[in-house]
């Protein structure tokens, strides 16, 4: 248990460090990987957790995720490099206040109710690799392909809305 | 066999990829090759570009390195004899083949550099093109075994390789893996053509890392095919690990030679055959599994 | 149960910080990556809520999954509408986006 309460702490410190690096770094590419390496810390805290399969899937996704990202900051952003210091935020007190008191309320509602008995004991990754599978086809069935048509849709609309007008 | 031999065992793979590397560009098999361009790469003087990103440019080649050796670190070499046993072996092998892209992408941006930059970006087109064509033939893979465990990949071929019973995914794994490890035909980004490309601000020591790096990939990725596809530690008479390590140099020697008889691909020429031909194909190749599948039972 | 309420802090400080990006920043990629971090502070949430109080229950981490597809659309679609106002205005800055305001 000792061991699952460090690993976590240490990948969850790791994942608000990098969180909080990518706004501050004003190298757009710099801020996409950070992004990339919060996320693959809160894959490694999925690890850490035992649910092994979101944990590797988590870490899989976000490298194609974030790299693509980081290509898209290079082409629509005024100073990619962040060698010209531009500034690029606005009503930074209001921001500030609304992400402390979003972080406070979270905190304190994690703090205060007794969360009842912890469950000790985990089926093992293979056991929850099947399982999540079985879940898939049977009783989520609907909620996976709907899923699958969600990601249809969005490829179509993308597709359609970024692609140039023929004059 | 026990973990210190893994380790002998991988880094004599290594030894002979890069002999092999070798005898592929300039056709002469020399055996202190690998060793003499090593030293002679961690002698030679470090040249820095001017400003570059530090922390982005010191991570890349480790970071290249890292993925290579992750992915191998879940593939079995006998029988029982696997560094990582991981009950989603298949799947990590992926994530970790992820991270060549970010390394890459990486080591594209960090020394500041216009041809380096656009190599970088030309290696993520390819990266678009190529990640579907790894995910998905090891997904019928997957289905063949009824498990993520690579080691239930290699059981599931005692009677038949999936080089047989999949001959589609098989070749598209086998030229996404050539895509992988960015050798030729899909070297553009780091050809002459770009001054070097990626890799063309790097020197010494960390020049050396990229080169290993790069030997690391061909010999983990030869590795992924022998264990998908071609009955991994399976066969008559010699040991397990003979068979594993015959077959995994076998692949990376077909690799290193296939690649050199062929014109070098434009990154949007993958991409187009990527989507439209090679997508389509591995799912067609899923189709085919999933039914002798239902025809098996 | 301390490990349960870490992950928990861990998720509410990354949800903060995710906000806080969201709302400062002006440029719509980056306001994207705002969005992202707190779907992650999600994720961690529902991963902890699964392991430490209710294991056998597997539709949470198809709960998850469903939250990893919603960030890829989210990305797609975001770089869609990124790259039609880019054609269109030349930036993707969303100071600049007022032809709404009324």
């Amino acid at each position: 248990m000792t061991w699952q309460l460090l690993s976590v702490a240490f990948f969850g410190l790791l994942a608000i460090w990098f969180g909080v690096t990518v706004f501050r770094t004003s190298s757009m590419v710099r801020s996409a990987l950070s992004l990339l390496g919060s996320m693959a810390a809160v894959g490694a805290m999925f690890l850490a957790m035992q649910a092994e399969f979101l944990g590797v899937l988590q870490i899989m996704m976000m490298a194609t995720e974030m790299t693509i990202m980081a290509i898209f900051m290079v082409m629509y952003m005024m100073d990619p490099g962040g060698l010209g210091q531009m500034d690029m935020t606005h009503q930074k007190r209001v921001s500030v206040a609304a992400g402390v008191t979003g972080a406070l309320a979270g905190i304190l509602l994690a703090l205060l109710p007794g969360w009842g008995p912890i469950v000790r004991s985990v089926p093992g990754p293979a056991r929850q690799t099947h399982d999540l599978g079985i879940e898939l086809m049977n009783r989520s069935m609907i909620v996976f392909e709907t899923a699958g048509v969600a990601i249809l849709v969005a490829m179509i609309a993308a597709t359609s809305v970024a692609i140039a007008r023929r004059r | 066999m026990t973990s210190p031999s893994y380790v002998l065992l991988f880094a004599l793979g290594l030894y002979v990829v890069a002999v092999l590397e070798g005898w592929a560009s300039t056709g002469r098999l020399r055996l202190a090759r690998p060793l003499r361009a090593g030293v002679a790469l961690l002698g030679r003087e470090t040249v820095t570009p001017r400003r570059p990103d530090r922390v982005l440019y010191e991570t890349a080649p480790v970071l290249l390195l890292a993925a290579g050796l992750l992915a191998a670190a879940v593939l079995p070499l006998d029988r029982g004899a696997v560094s990582v046993d991981l009950a989603t072996g298949v799947l990590f092998v992926n994530s970790a083949l992820a991270y060549v892209m970010v390394g890459l992408v990486m080591a594209g941006w960090a020394p500041g550099g216009a041809y380096s930059l656009v190599a970088g970006w030309r290696f993520l087109g390819q990266l678009v093109a190529y990640s579907m064509l790894i995910v998905m033939p090891i997904t019928a893979v997957a289905m063949r075994a009824q498990s993520l465990s690579t080691t239930a990949a290699v059981s599931s071929q005692v009677h038949l390789w999936n080089l047989a019973a999949q001959p589609l995914g098989f070749a598209l794994f086998f030229l996404a893996a050539m895509a992988v490890c960015f050798l030729p035909p899909f070297d553009l980004p780091v050809s002459s053509d770009l001054a070097g490309g990626v890799a063309g601000e790097y020197t010494g020591a960390r020049l050396a890392v990229v080169r290993l790096a790069r030997v690391a990939l061909v010999l983990t990725l030869s590795l992924a095919v022998v264990v998908f596809f071609l009955g991994g530690w399976l066969g008559p008479v010699l040991p397990g690990w003979v068979w594993t390590f015959v077959k995994t140099i076998a692949v990376a020697a077909t690799m290193l030679v296939v690649g050199r008889l062929v014109p070098r691909l434009r990154e949007e020429q993958v991409l187009a055959w990527g989507w439209k031909y090679g997508i389509p194909l591995a799912l067609v190749n899923i189709l085919w599994v999933g039914l002798t599948l239902l025809g098996v039972r | 149960m301390i490990t349960l309420v870490v992950a928990l802090v861990v998720g509410a400080s990354l949800f903060g910080v995710g906000l806080y990006g969201a709302l400062s920043q002006t440029n719509l990629v980056m306001i994207m990556m705002g969005i992202e971090l707190m779907l992650g502070a999600a994720m961690v949430n529902l991963v902890a809520f699964w392991r430490f109080l209710h294991p056998g229950a597997v539709s949470a981490q198809v709960f998850v999954l469903i939250v990893m597809t919603e960030m890829a659309l989210e990305m797609a679609v975001g770089f869609g509408l990124a790259t039609a106002r880019f054609r269109a205005r030349g930036s993707v800055e969303m100071e600049e986006a007022t032809e709404l305001r009324g």
